[in-house]
């Protein structure tokens, strides 16, 4: 047979593939799962690539924009506030992932024990939940007031702090409060998630491990966490991904403030396009925002699938 | 467990205790201090420093913020786009996700990767372009506009939490009506909806809450206050005209307005919930 034959016969059956997957049981199978899947990425991917293309150019309200290469990226690199929010972004990720993770999974481990009155616990674990992040923010706001508020109270009437704590007007302690509260509004899903994976490992490698004298703390640190693995490196997934671009805590907590103490790279981005209004900056800092939270995504897929097919 | 074998007065188990009473204490409490402000009188609200209960219940904050912020019609504008977005979502995802979960075709894998890939994609990436998108399209501060938006973000979740419902559906039943004649849509609806009934239902308020609660989207995409949604009048604090000092009895009345909606869906279907929020995330 000679190549071109060969060639033919290839391309013959690349153009009879095509047409298989075009027809019968696909065409059927497209028509049931395209909608969703065309709508979703009408409105992700599409924007997403927009942003992409709006980055290298200047386009603002004013301008119509024109194609300027990587000069907004080369302006990021000198812009002391992106690097600011850059960092307090990983700072609050980092800390708030890492407080829910650990919070939950306690949490979860205390309330497994808890036999009675379940509804009441669930209904309060849910409350947290089921509340807008922005009104988590307001509700926590007016908590923090300084002079009086019912925080500094409380703290005060036990016999902890003697000065009231500057929760949102100090640098530190701001950042401290952000995390908070995130953590507040999201430790119950993650104490969920890992309430149903503890409901599911095997009773009676606990029983073997107990009367081999492991002690709670052994078997917790040989079995509990290795068997969990997979849904550890989920809720770091999920959380890691939603707390990298948090907004409405920033918001309503603190406007990115005091100064820019707790910018975080969403807000800064959302100030950039929409009050600045200059497109091409802010699209520039959302490919970053989007490339670490693909990142982190990717990383924490990986290592679950890693991890759930061992 | 060991602690189920101790006494009810064992040391450990009274430690125990105080941990979950504690926890608990603390997911409750911003949740119980914006009930009892919201029952302050004005005065009460801010005097300083801060009262731990309503010493004279009065429930005149709710009346000044229903009017202040129109809260009838906002209340009508969430049910409607939440409401609609989170049928549709419900629709479309789980028609996919009946797609995926029975027949095989060319590129499965790829688009299922594609779903579930674009869970990365930050809102706020999306939401300038959408924006500049909406403003040449007219849907700008439309309720249309917003129910879209809603719905390519609820997608992911219908989609994944019905598959894992669907798939606990033994293949068998649709292909003894696929025998006796029914179309594909026909079998989704007539036999794979009721069977999956409790789990449909459960993705459709899981939206339904996460459209109730979405705030960057509603608020940017939105200008005039009577196509506005319920979060975003958080932004909006009710002002009286008399003080000048911040209203915080008012600002926990509208906190109220927006969680008391659904502490009924709470208290009704809290397991239902539960296993929702399950099934959407852990696979298998």
């Amino acid at each position: 047979m000679s190549s071109q034959t060969v060639d033919r016969a290839r391309s013959r059956s690349a153009a009879e593939r095509l047409g298989d997957a075009l027809t019968g049981v696909n065409a059927i199978a497209y028509c049931l799962v395209l909608p969703a899947i065309l709508l979703r990425l009408a409105f992700t991917l599409v924007p997403a690539l927009q942003t992409f293309w709006l980055s290298f150019t200047d386009k603002s309200l004013m301008a119509p924009g024109r194609f300027i290469g990587l000069a907004n990226y080369v302006a990021m690199l000198s812009d002391k506030t992106l690097i600011g929010s850059f960092g307090f972004t990983l700072f609050y990720t980092v800390t708030s992932v890492a407080l829910e993770t650990a919070l939950g999974l306690a949490i979860a481990m205390l309330l497994m024990r808890q036999l009675r009155a379940r509804w009441i616990s669930n209904f309060i674990m849910l409350l947290p939940w089921v509340m807008a992040p922005l009104l988590a923010a307001t509700v926590w706001k007016i908590m923090f007031y300084e002079d009086g508020g019912i925080l500094n109270q409380i703290l005060r009437d036990l016999g902890l702090i003697s000065s009231p704590i500057r929760w949102l007007s100090s640098a530190n302690t701001a950042r401290g409060s952000v995390v908070l509260v995130t953590v507040w509004k999201n430790v119950s899903w993650v104490a969920l998630i890992f309430m149903a994976a503890l409901a599911a490992l095997p009773k009676d490698v606990y029983e073997a491990a107990e009367v081999d004298g492991a002690n709670a703390w052994q078997r917790f640190r040989a079995i509990t966490v290795p068997m969990l693995r997979p849904t550890i490196f989920l809720v770091l997934m999920f959380r890691g991904m939603g707390e990298v671009q948090t907004f409405e805590q920033i918001g309503g907590l603190t406007r990115g403030g005091p100064g820019t103490a707790t910018q975080n790279l969403a807000y800064y981005a959302y100030q950039r396009f929409f009050q600045e209004l200059r497109y091409g900056y802010g699209s520039a800092i959302n490919v970053l925002l989007l490339l670490l939270t693909a990142l982190i995504g990717g990383f924490f897929a990986w290592r679950m699938y890693k991890a759930s097919s061992r | 467990m060991a602690a189920r074998t101790l006494s009810p007065l064992h040391p450990q188990r009274i430690l125990l205790m105080a941990l979950l009473l504690l926890v608990l204490l603390f997911l409750a409490f911003p949740v119980y201090f914006m009930l009892v402000t919201s029952l302050k009188s004005s005065g009460e609200a801010y005097r300083l420093p801060a009262t731990l209960w309503p010493h004279n219940p009065t429930l005149q904050a709710y009346p000044f913020v229903i009017k202040a912020w129109s809260y009838w019609r906002t209340l009508g504008n969430t049910v409607l786009v939440a409401g609609l977005a989170a049928f549709g979502a419900t629709m479309l995802g789980g028609i996919a996700a009946y797609g995926f979960s029975r027949m095989a075709f060319t590129g499965k894998s790829l688009l299922y990767a594609t779903v579930v890939g674009s869970m990365a994609i930050p809102a706020m990436v999306t939401l300038g372009p959408i924006f500049l998108a909406y403003k040449d399209l007219r849907l700008l501060d439309t309720h249309l506009g917003l129910i879209l938006v809603f719905m390519a973000e609820g997608i992911p979740v219908a989609f994944l939490t019905l598959f894992s419902y669907f798939k606990a559906i033994p293949k068998e039943l649709d292909e003894a009506a696929a025998i006796d004649g029914g179309s594909l849509l026909d079998i989704f609806f007539r036999i794979i909806v009721p069977i999956a009934l409790p789990g449909v239902a459960v993705t459709f308020l899981l939206l339904f809450i996460a459209g109730w609660n979405e705030f960057l989207f509603a608020f940017t995409l939105t200008i005039t206050p009577s196509t506005r949604l319920l979060t975003v009048r958080l932004f909006e604090i009710p002002i009286r005209a008399d003080a000048n000092t911040i209203p915080y009895d008012l600002i926990a009345a509208g906190g109220m307005l927006i969680l008391l909606p659904l502490v009924p869906i709470l208290l009704r279907v809290q397991k239902q919930l539960v296993e929702g929020i399950l099934a959407g995330a852990v696979k298998e």
